[in-house]
């Protein structure tokens, strides 16, 4: 076995130990630790990545010494490897995005928590990319569930704390009914390995045994992380959840954790119920079905809002709604284009979070758009981020959200019956971002009107290093994605090939 | 990277240079070296145009997926819309030197000017429908600044409904991409369309729809019904040299996009006789009367020539939804002849707009004892206009009629004519009244206004002369000597039909 094999466990261990250090760390040294354990993780996924590139398949790593059937897997093949580097790379960015506002928002004795929950929220992550047994992957589920709340209730805020028990019990639901949908999948199945899982239900399904059961399970499974990842009707907890967490939480919570939940989906359904299985018993239709519906009444929610930062919220229930409707396309093609626009969404999304920070800066920390007006004009950078952002969530070429189009869109026409509607939903939705997403850029770039309110005296002038540095590694990130994808979609090919 | 490096040169040059301006501080305060600059990377534009032109060859930029890559090429095509981009946006930049000097912020309108000629030389370049799509989107963000140079609230909310007319047209453009690039392994353009009969086996009827789309949504910057609703709002607002290339070349950018679409990628025999060819000279023809009976009641000059540029590019989308050869010479001269003439237009309606401050027509009563020489250029544009022989109009309206009438398209080809004859009558009547008010006030007229703000014999200054004077001595002598045009038109013709 090559050394380089242990990675994956290394960073998942790496990051929940740096959460333990931390919380008897200082604020600052927290925080550096953070940043440092991030980049080593994130080499060390990269290492991963590397490995699985060259020997061109996936690995199983057994934890412990318990072989298989029992203990517990770990499994690395190139899709896991892209997905924790990209995760890595947005997660550190954010972190370094919001530096300033973390130390300014949240209590200076509560500094490290913040950074505690970083940690675990890392490791939760990584484990859910790894994880080839579908019990670890409840349990960081729940750390992940509580690593999310506590981003978002640090802020300590008057409607913080609603937002977070509302984010607790719906997440909680989500987490009830993959519960169930678990226990259920070992009960019928006897394993919770994924591999032999598999085997069972392949049997299963063969011999036409407990087919209502399996749907159930297949149904289940599918809502309960539906409801986590936030698919519309589910959405409710997103606007105040990420409208009103610190910017780094915002970012992490819409551009990280939502996809961290799809991609175990995924993983489950191509390592344990089977996709075939899935489009056999119309589950996906249903997939579809919401997310087309999520493409639409997300983008309709958003145009209706006024603070800025709820509608960027609204609209990730759009792009998850992307997500899940090319899951439910049922192909191949369709998939690969849901797990690209995983990656194009988690940087851009991330992308909008931060500059939106270095135009509130400006505006005295408002965020609707009278006081967004010009706001451009007062933090160049910024602007020239945000308006990268919405440039690529709409879908202009040469950014990452138009390849996702343009990969949904050809993978629309392998399946006929869904050819039409998919394009149509395409074509509607691109137009109603277009409605809210350059409405808020062209207000960014015109002049104060003199009848407007004075803004309040500015907290900062300058936005720190940091967030300028995050902003630009956020556009370049997104430029790489639109502009060479071709290794990306490539290396996710094959890495859902590898998934069988 | 491979293929003749040249033909980056006209596309990244001025690009680079417009960067430069906005972000030198320099600009900003020292009128002299940005003139310099502009004039200097305007001149150096037209040169490597000329030798990318003369140079042709294509090549590969970037390689965005597997199937699509960005790359430029030059044929034909390319080389008509490029020489004609080119010397306009030379002849309004030099008189937009003179003209912007009384407006603010000079230093970004005159960025964004260099960065759109580069963005048009791209379009113009394009050697696949990724390309040119990459090329518009940019084109129509880059052209906003020009639009929004006022920043006043009528100014943004122009801005706002260009680019909401324009970004749906492109969305409805790009379900159409999005088609083709999923039946066709490759998007180059070829002369006749790069579509078989393998590729489209079963989807006829969906190709069919997405043509229509693309023809509707790229009709949106050619101003064609139904998406047309942008031009008369957002041209007028503009400073008059932005509304000159926003009416007489970012418009023929949605014409060439619909010649690339039809004629080089889904091929004129696949749309003949079909609902497409039908649906889209229909939407021409209405185009083309609608604008001039809208021209016709405006009272607002620079409004009343931007629906003007309404009506007569639908005269360039009439022309090529006939789908014959003779039809789409008239439409391709007339690209070039519209041109010409609508700048020519729009900079004489400056120049009255600077000097005199006047905006409606029945203020500009007595004009000719302001400026004869600029009213003098207005009218002859006008003729042209109208297609009065010998001036250029005539030639291509020539064309489109007598494409009409042998197209062989049924009923179209007798109502064609009419509503083109009907328009011409009506051009007359929306564009004359300014030559014969101005010419001939009447007795009652006293032109107190005139000796009172001491405006009589006030023409402009050479910068802003020159220009007007040489494109309006073009749309007359284009006329006369239509030759070269019309056999380059025919050539292509021969080529795509």
């Amino acid at each position: 076995m090559s050394f380089v094999q242990n990675f994956p466990f290394f960073s998942i261990i790496l990051a929940m130990f740096s959460g333990i250090i931390s919380s008897v760390l200082s604020g600052k040294k927290a925080r550096n630790l953070t940043l440092m354990m991030i980049a080593v993780t994130t080499a060390l996924s990269a290492g991963t990545l590397m490995f699985c590139l060259k020997t061109g398949e996936s690995y199983t790593y057994m934890m412990g010494h318990f072989p298989a059937p029992w203990g517990n897997e770990i499994r690395a093949g190139v899709l896991e490897g892209v997905t924790a580097v990209l995760f890595g790379i947005v997660m550190f960015l954010s972190v370094t995005g919001g530096l300033d506002h973390t130390a300014r928002d949240v209590e200076e004795s509560k500094q490290n928590l913040f950074y505690i929950m970083i940690d675990l929220m890392l490791s939760s992550l990584l484990a859910l990319i790894y994880t080839n047994d579908l019990f670890t992957a409840y349990v960081f589920v729940e750390i992940n569930t509580i690593a999310g709340c506590g981003l978002i209730m640090i802020r300590q805020k008057g409607r913080n704390l609603s937002a977070a028990i509302r984010y607790m019990v719906m997440s909680q639901l989500g987490s009830g009914l993959f519960l169930i949908g678990l226990t259920l999948l070992y009960d019928v199945t006897g394993h919770l390995l994924m591999s032999p899982a598999k085997e069972s239900v392949e049997l299963l399904v063969a011999t036409g045994r407990y087919r209502i059961p399996l749907l159930v399970i297949m149904a289940v499974i599918s809502v309960g992380l539906a409801i986590k990842s936030g698919l519309y009707p589910f959405h409710y907890w997103i606007p105040d959840t990420y409208g009103y967490a610190t910017p780094t939480g915002s970012a992490v919570l819409s551009g990280l954790v939502s996809k961290g939940y799809i991609f175990l989906l995924i993983k489950i359904f191509y390592r344990v119920l089977g996709y075939d299985n899935l489009v056999g018993t119309h589950m996906v239709n249903v997939l579809y079905l919401f997310g087309v519906c999520g493409m639409i009444m997300g983008s309709v929610h958003a145009i209706s809002e006024t603070d800025t930062r709820r509608m960027i919220a609204y609209s990730s229930v759009a792009q998850i709604g992307y997500i899940y409707m090319g899951i439910g396309l049922g192909t191949t093609a369709g998939m690969v284009a849901s797990v690209f626009h995983i990656f194009a969404h988690s940087a851009t999304k991330a992308l909008l979070f931060i500059s939106a920070v270095g135009l509130y800066e400006v505006s005295g920390d408002r965020k609707d758009f009278v006081s967004l007006r010009g706001a451009a004009f007062r933090n160049p950078l910024a602007g020239i981020g945000f308006s990268i952002g919405a440039l690529s969530m709409v879908g202009f070429p040469m950014l990452s959200g138009f390849i996702s189009k343009l990969l949904f869109a050809t993978s629309a026409l392998d399946s006929p019956e869904k050819m039409m509607p998919t394009l149509i939903v395409l074509a509607v939705s691109t137009l109603l971002n277009a409605v809210y997403f350059l409405r808020l850029v062209i207000t960014l770039y015109s002049r104060r009107r003199p009848e407007d309110k004075p803004l309040p005296k500015q907290t900062t002038v300058r936005s720190s290093w940091a967030l300028r540095l995050a902003i630009i590694c956020f556009i370049g990130l997104n430029l790489v994605l639109g502009m060479s994808s071709q290794p990306i979609v490539q290396a996710i090919t094959d890495g859902l090939a590898m998934f069988d | 990277m491979e293929g003749n490096v040249i033909l980056l040169l006209p596309v990244v040059c001025p690009i680079l240079a417009g960067v430069l301006v906005l972000a030198g501080k320099v600009f900003r305060k020292d009128r002299k070296s940005l003139m310099a600059v502009l004039l200097a990377v305007l001149l150096l534009e037209a040169g490597l145009t000329a030798w990318a032109l003369t140079s042709g060859g294509s090549i590969q930029v970037w390689r965005l997926t597997s199937q699509m890559n960005i790359s430029f090429h030059v044929d034909e095509i390319s080389r008509l819309f490029g020489a004609l981009t080119a010397a306009v946006w030379l002849l309004v930049g030099i008189y937009s030197v003179a003209y912007m000097s009384h407006e603010e912020e000079e230093h970004r309108f005159f960025g964004y000017y260099l960065i759109v000629v580069g963005v048009l030389m791209g379009l113009n370049f394009s050697a696949n429908l990724i390309t040119m799509y990459v090329f518009f989107e940019m084109m129509t963000l880059t052209s906003l600044p020009l639009v929004l140079h006022e920043r006043s609230r009528a100014a943004v909310m122009a801005g706002l409904k260009y680019l909401f007319y324009s970004v749906a047209g492109a969305f409805l453009a790009l379900f159409g991409i999005f088609f083709l690039a999923g039946v066709a392994e490759d998007l180059t353009f070829a002369a006749g369309g790069i579509l078989n009969d393998n590729m489209v086996a079963g989807k006829e009827g969906l190709l069919l729809a997405s043509t229509f789309c693309m023809i509707v949504g790229f009709g949106a910057k050619a101003g064609m019904f139904p998406l047309h609703g942008w031009l008369p709002t957002a041209h007028p607002v503009a400073p008059a040299c932005a509304s000159a290339v926003l009416s007489g070349l970012i418009t023929k950018a949605g014409v060439l996009a619909v010649i690339r679409v039809v004629y080089f990628i889904v091929g004129p025999d696949r749309l003949w006789g079909t609902w497409v060819q039908n649906g889209w000279i229909l939407l021409a023809l209405m185009t083309v009367f609608m604008g001039s009976m809208l021209a016709y009641k405006e009272p607002v000059l620079k409004k009343r020539l931007a629906y003007s540029t309404v009506s007569q590019v639908s005269y360039v989308m009439f022309g090529l939804s006939l789908l014959t050869p003779l039809g789409f010479v008239g439409a391709l001269s007339h690209v070039v002849f519209h041109s010409v003439i609508k700048h020519t237009l729009f900079l004489a309606a400056g120049v009255i707009i600077v000097t005199t401050g006047w905006t409606r027509v029945e203020q500009m009563r007595g004009l000719g004892r302001v400026m004869p020489l600029t009213l003098g250029c207005y009218t002859i544009a006008s003729l042209a206009l109208i297609g009065i022989p010998p001036a250029s109009g005539f030639v291509s309206k020539w064309y489109l009629a007598s494409g009409a009438l042998s197209s062989g398209t049924g009923i179209w080809s007798w109502v064609g004519p009419v509503v083109l004859l009907v328009s011409a009558l009506l051009t007359a009547g929306y564009l004359l009244p300014l030559t014969i008010q101005g010419y001939f006030p009447g007795h009652d007229f006293k032109g107190e206004e005139i000796e009172k703000r001491k405006l009589a014999g006030k023409e402009p200054s050479l910068w802003m002369l020159g220009p007007v004077g040489i494109l309006a001595a073009a749309a007359l002598l284009f006329g006369c000597f239509p030759d070269s045009i019309v056999a380059m038109a025919q050539s292509i013709a021969a080529m795509v039909l």
